[in-house]
């Protein structure tokens, strides 16, 4: 948590303000089950009235793989290690966007057809420049960090497989790295 | 009257059986396929040296098709009570742990 008396102004030259809840799972909407929040709650959530900007990301079931018409995804989680991981992911991000208000962070479980949305993570902060990032940040770490895993389903005869993110190899990499820089 | 050497080798009849611990072993996407379709199982080990590295060795021959994934640790992470186990990092085990077996996951 930034300490308010050494808070440096940002590039862009916005004042950064302590934030009285920066560790506050209230600002927080976090979900993982089987139907997304509307995107009327999304914004709804997001919405505050010392925020400029709202700044979100919405992944969407692709109609193709590698030549492969995909026909559903199929999802499953470790449900509660799967919030635990949201819920970090978004004090995580806190941290580094310390301006940012509130976070969606929602994912669903089960059958995802073609063209129907599986995640949505989400972000509001005074001015653009936080939240767009905050957001990405938190798509990207999502990928690498939360026990969710996708099954593609294709159109006739062909295997379904199990999808792994690339994020999740470089992520486990990187924490041996820095466990081996500290010993 | 019992002489003490006498004594010594009835304790030594009554050998105190080796503790064992619980835990609970939870299977998800390609690990749950591998295993046959197990989604959790309560699993004994004993206590004496009880560490995940020890588990993957008895899960490697608990569920044969599971072997080589589970051996794996590039490929099979492990959750220990909701906390992922580093990649070279061996965990003690206590009785009431769950962990859950993590294949390279897709989520987002």
């Amino acid at each position: 948590m930034a300490d308010s008396s050494t808070i440096e102004p940002l590039s862009d030259g916005t004042q950064q303000l302590p934030s009285s809840k920066q560790n506050g799972t209230n600002n927080y909407l976090i979900k993982v089950s089987d139907a997304l929040p509307s995107h009327h709650e999304i914004q709804k959530f997001l919405t505050a009235s010392n925020c400029g900007a709202i700044s979100t990301f919405t992944g969407i079931t692709r109609d193709n793989f590698a030549g492969k018409k995909v026909t559903s995804l199929s999802y499953e989680g470790y449900t509660p290690m799967a919030v635990k991981e949201l819920t970090n992911l978004c004090c995580d991000a806190q941290k580094k966007y310390p301006n940012v208000a509130r976070m969606v962070a929602v994912h669903i479980l089960g059958d995802c057809p073609v063209g129907e949305a599986s995640v949505v993570v989400g972000s509001s902060s005074p001015h653009r420049r936080e939240a767009i990032a905050c957001t990405e940040y938190l798509i990207d770490e999502l990928k690498g960090r939360v026990p969710i895993w996708k099954k593609e389903i294709y159109e006739g005869d062909e295997q379904s497989v199990w999808k792994e993110n690339v994020e999740w190899k470089d992520g486990r990499r990187r924490r041996v790295m820095v466990k081996e820089e500290s010993s | 009257v019992h002489s003490k050497e006498a004594g010594s080798s009835r304790r030594q009849q009554f050998r105190i059986p080796m503790a064992t611990i619980t835990i609970k072993i939870l299977f998800f996407a390609s690990a749950r396929e591998a295993a046959g379709g197990i989604t959790s199982t309560n699993l004994e080990l004993d206590a004496d040296g009880a560490d995940t590295q020890v588990l993957r060795t008895k899960l490697a021959s608990l569920y044969p098709k599971l072997a080589p994934l589970v051996q794996d640790e590039e490929n099979l992470t492990l959750a220990l009570n909701e906390e992922y186990v580093d990649m070279g990092e061996v965990k003690q085990l206590s009785s009431g742990d769950t962990v859950a077996l993590i294949p390279p996951i897709s989520g987002g």
